[in-house]
């Protein structure tokens, strides 16, 4: 029992930093001071500096970077999005770079730096559902999360290296939890600067005359896949996961509190606006890239359930990119069965009369390992003529019976 | 080089346990030279790609905070006295620059891939636990022969340099004193980690690497600095002596038999000669 009471007191002395904490993020915004986001904007005191320092040097290996998408048409028109969300005047402060990583993810850095992932553009299913995820980044940078984040690190880690020389030395297990105390404490500023990010992408929406009510259309749609893949894994669906040391609140937290801040900010959304038809204009060319992308990191639940959401659930929304997706998909896990369904998908593909050309080797590679040799030769011969300089002609060539030149 | 600091540290928490056979606080420094190697004689051009220094201050928590000033000055300093060391040498240090185009993605694959290769020497040789048993005696590691393409920026030999430092504040140099006063065991105050390596252009080998993961000397001032170079500068390889080459070094003839059996190709420093990785 004394055990616990000195935890319960040690636990006492971080919520006080806390609340300071909370207070000066108050005083904050009393003060005039300028936004990260204003014209001209220098860093202020050391720590910022040392920050946006080392992220300008992380910043030119980036533009180095091989996972780049320097596709001019498609950086425009999310930079686009970005300001039609935040306005003219804000959205220069910010400088995005679309990444081509599978993952769903964005992230933001304290100098502007903006990561978008290719995986987060595949999932999105219009441009507010874009905007709500570029409002919550912006929110961070105008907010300086991350700067106020390492200072709250800083201080708490100060404290642990304090108390582990502390004269009275508090017994094990209290000592033990008030570490666990500390670093959760850090955990839970965390998530309180993602609650606040929320808040203002919602606000931002609002504002942009988005229909506010994408952002937690993200996150369902995002729950719904992680359950897929957990349910196809056997394991715990992320979506489920929280507790001291998540960094993030809940998924479906957050849906359900971005829904109730969506509703109050625009109680009729009828007039507001998703764009989903520009969005998906706007990802084009990109498209049959990103599914290749998703399918590679073999979650077959989960890009199943993808490939169902992004048809619509409607028989008439499976279009021929996604006939193809779901054959390669089909393709890559083959199983018993697999050949067979793939192949099916690959020749609905077809029918549908666009359709990637990658179609036809598909096929042909599917109906090949069902030992239908002369239509899988066919089928390749067929993708041959369309991509004769395919990377993998010379391969395809040999297994479709054709000599080498 | 992301991948070799963390590696750099990784070997350094390896080694702290087993410290003992090391200089004072046990950190990793090991040199590797290619054997018998000698830069060629002559004037000698080095390409020095940006020097990636990283200069910030170490929490009492022992988080690194990074100093844009500190930063800023030291790679002033060290740039400065780099220039020193090799003029003293008789050797000519060649800034790059080139950050955009062809050429500057050229040199942001090289360094990354020279932080790959590094990265391997110091896991496979340098940490003699988990050192292969062909590298035992071997030194041989390459970028290639197309890294001659980078001798179109005018220098015979390519530089790559890496620091690290966050120096302990007060607030951890207490810590670090009460932690031995009152036996909470030895709390390090300071990181202070660096790495140079110096490639062949002509064929792309690692002929030096030089780790140390405890170096010396406060780059933030100018004498620091040039201690500290001198401490990244060590078992550099030496010029060849011989054919001093009058004037122009584009083209000469290497020191080689006249008719003796040759197995290399020619070695004819010409930029044009050298791109054509046929």
């Amino acid at each position: 029992m004394k055990q616990f009471a000195i935890t319960l007191a040690a636990s006492a002395l971080f919520a006080s930093p806390l609340a300071a904490q909370d207070v000066a993020a108050v005083e904050q915004v009393a003060d005039p001071a300028p936004l990260p986001s204003a014209h001209g904007y220098e860093p202020q005191d050391d720590l910022e500096k040392g920050l946006w320092y080392e992220m300008d040097e992380a910043e030119r290996r980036l533009k180095q970077s091989k996972f780049l998408i320097e596709d001019p048409a498609l950086n425009d028109y999310v930079r686009g999005v970005l300001c039609r969300t935040v306005g003219e005047d804000r959205c220069p402060a910010a400088r995005i770079y679309l990444m081509r990583t599978p993952q769903f993810n964005a992230s933001m850095a304290p100098n502007g730096v903006m990561l978008v992932y290719s995986g987060l553009l595949l999932r999105m299913r219009d441009e507010a559902q874009l905007a709500a995820v570029l409002g919550h980044e912006f929110t961070h940078f105008e907010k300086q999360h991350s700067l106020r984040l390492f200072r709250n690190m800083r201080k708490k880690s100060d404290l642990m290296a304090w108390l582990s020389v502390a004269p009275v030395r508090l017994p094990y297990a209290a000592a033990m939890a008030t570490q666990f105390a500390v670093i959760g404490s850090v955990f839970s500023f965390s998530r309180d600067m993602e609650r606040e990010a929320d808040a203002g992408s919602i606000k931002e929406l609002a504002q942009a005359g988005y229909d506010p009510r994408a952002a937690s259309a993200v996150w369902s749609q995002l729950g719904a896949e992680m359950d897929a893949t957990a349910k196809e894994r056997r394991h715990r669906s992320n979506k489920k996961r929280g507790g001291l040391f998540a960094t993030h609140p809940r998924t479906t937290d957050r849906m359900g509190t971005l829904a109730q801040l969506a509703e109050a900010a625009v109680p009729d959304a009828s007039a507001a606006e998703t764009r989903a038809a520009e969005y998906r204009a706007a990802l084009g060319d990109w498209w049959p890239q990103l599914i290749d992308d998703q399918i590679a990191l073999q979650d077959f639940g989960g890009t199943e359930y993808l490939l169902a959401t992004l048809a619509g659930g409607d028989p008439a929304g499976w279009t021929g990119d996604l006939l193809y997706a779901r054959g390669e998909l089909y393709r890559a896990r083959a199983k018993e069965g697999d050949f067979a369904q793939a192949a099916d998908f690959f020749r609905q593909a077809i029918a549908t009369g666009d359709t990637p050309p990658e179609s036809w080797r598909g096929l042909g590679l599917a109906l090949m390992r069902l030992g239908n040799k002369p239509e899988g030769q066919e089928a390749l011969r067929s993708y041959l003529t369309l991509r004769p300089q395919a990377a993998d002609a010379a391969l395809l060539r040999t297994m479709a019976g054709e000599t080498l030149s | 080089m992301k991948a070799l600091l963390t590696a750099i540290v990784a070997a350094l928490l390896l080694f702290v346990p087993a410290g003992s056979a090391h200089a004072q606080f046990g950190g990793l420094e090991r040199t590797e030279v290619k054997e018998g190697y000698q830069l060629k004689p002559g004037a000698v051009q080095i390409l020095v790609f940006r020097p990636d220094v990283h200069v910030g201050e170490q929490t009492t928590g022992g988080m690194n905070e990074p100093n844009a000033e500190w930063t800023q000055t030291a790679k002033a300093h060290i740039m400065a006295a780099l220039e020193q060391e090799h003029l003293a040498r008789g050797s000519q240090l060649v800034m790059v620059t080139q950050e955009d185009g062809e050429m500057g993605e050229l040199v942001a694959d090289y360094t990354a891939l020279f932080g790959t290769v590094a990265n391997s020497v110091l896991n496979h040789k340098m940490v003699r636990s988990n050192r292969l048993p062909t590298k035992r005696d071997a030194f041989d590691w390459t970028l290639g022969e197309d890294a001659a393409r980078l001798k179109a920026l005018g220098g015979d030999y390519g530089l790559f340099f890496y620091t690290y430092d966050s120096y302990g504040s007060t607030g951890r140099k207490i810590i670090q004193g009460l932690a031995l006063v009152l036996g909470g065991g030895f709390v390090p105050s300071g990181v202070h980690i660096g790495y140079a390596g110096l490639v062949d252009l002509d064929t792309g080998d690692l002929v030096w690497l030089n780790v140390d993961t405890s170096m010396g000397g406060d780059i933030r001032t100018a004498e620091g600095a040039q201690k500290r170079v001198a401490q990244l500068m060590e078992e550099f390889p030496v010029r060849a002596e011989g054919v001093v080459v009058p004037e122009g070094t584009v083209t000469f003839d290497p020191p080689l038999p006249p008719d003796g059996p040759v197995d290399d190709e020619p070695v004819v420093a010409s930029p044009t000669a050298a791109g054509d990785g046929q």
